[in-house]
């Protein structure tokens, strides 16, 4: 089972904000609300500055789902995490939880001056039925039900922004950062988020102790 | 006596404006995406209900990211 992520490439991303736009376009996401935004670090420093298009990252261990108090997060078997806006009561608390600042909200709503969380849902929509017009009004398109990816990473001009199964995108930047070395680039080998939303690899397990005999 | 009931008709009809669309307790009565959707913005090449043919799709879709195996 394909367990769904991003990945955003700091050597290739050129700040174009494409992604953003088709996010916006694509799940007409309210006026207010940035599912996907291009950030940039290092800002002015030579040769370190670079940028990263971050959104949620679909944590394996989501704060957002740990701090809600009215539990309207869930996890789909393809590791995407989703929530449900009709439980959602606008506390915000995923907001500060979150450490990518994923969890938006507008600035109009059912109450108030801040309305139900909004963020991005890997293009997978929401509890409603697969494609209909109610799914796609409280939580836009459902790409993945079409058999397509996020259209932030598939329209990425320069492939900086890849999702999909991890298993397969990590291969695909490991290629790059390979293909890169050899060549006596910048190996940019970083991946922003990527221990933070999935965790540290695991370290190795500790080495048997020989059996037989007292220690 | 008309007066109250044009009165109460009158804030009957204000009210309807503060309702809101259906909702639902569940989180998660939604559907696998291999289900498909139903609409007319499916991705050709595989079959709707089969998981296998949705992973493969899935699986070229993630391949074409990379130019490196798009283009040999």
């Amino acid at each position: 089972m394909a367990r769904m992520k991003f990945i955003c490439d700091a050597e290739r991303c050129i700040e174009c904000n494409g992604c953003v736009t088709a996010c916006k376009n694509e799940n007409e996401v309210p006026w207010g609300v940035n599912r996907r935004r291009v950030v940039t670090i290092n800002d002015g420093i030579i040769g370190a500055e670079k940028s990263i298009s971050v959104a949620c990252m679909h944590c394996a261990d989501a704060p957002c789902m740990a701090v809600c108090p009215v539990d309207c997060f869930y996890r789909t078997d393809e590791g995407v995490v989703l929530h449900n806006k009709d439980t959602c009561i606008g506390c915000a608390y995923c907001s500060y939880a979150c450490p990518f600042g994923a969890p938006q909200f507008p600035s109009s709503g059912t109450f108030g001056l801040r309305g139900k969380m909004d963020k991005c849902t890997f293009c997978s929509g929401g509890p409603e039925k697969n494609g209909s017009v109610a799914e796609f009004e409280k939580y836009g398109r459902n790409r993945l039900a079409e058999g397509k990816l996020p259209l932030c990473a598939e329209l990425c001009s320069t492939k900086a922004l890849i999702g999909g199964d991890g298993d397969v995108i990590a291969d695909v930047f490991r290629t790059r950062v390979v293909k890169r070395m050899a060549a006596g680039k910048n190996a940019g080998a970083d991946v922003f988020g990527w221990a933070t939303a999935y965790g540290k690899p695991s370290a190795p397990a500790p080495a048997a102790k020989p059996a037989g005999g007292k220690s | 006596m008309k007066l109250a009931l044009v009165g109460s008709l009158v804030v009957a009809s204000l009210l309807v404006g503060c309702n809101e669309s259906g909702m639902s307790a569940s989180n998660r009565p939604d559907v696998a995406p291999y289900m498909g959707a139903d609409n007319g913005y499916m991705a050709k090449g595989w079959k709707p209900g089969d998981q296998a043919s949705w992973n493969a799709e899935i699986t070229k879709r993630n391949q074409s990211q990379s130019e490196y195996s798009r283009i040999k």
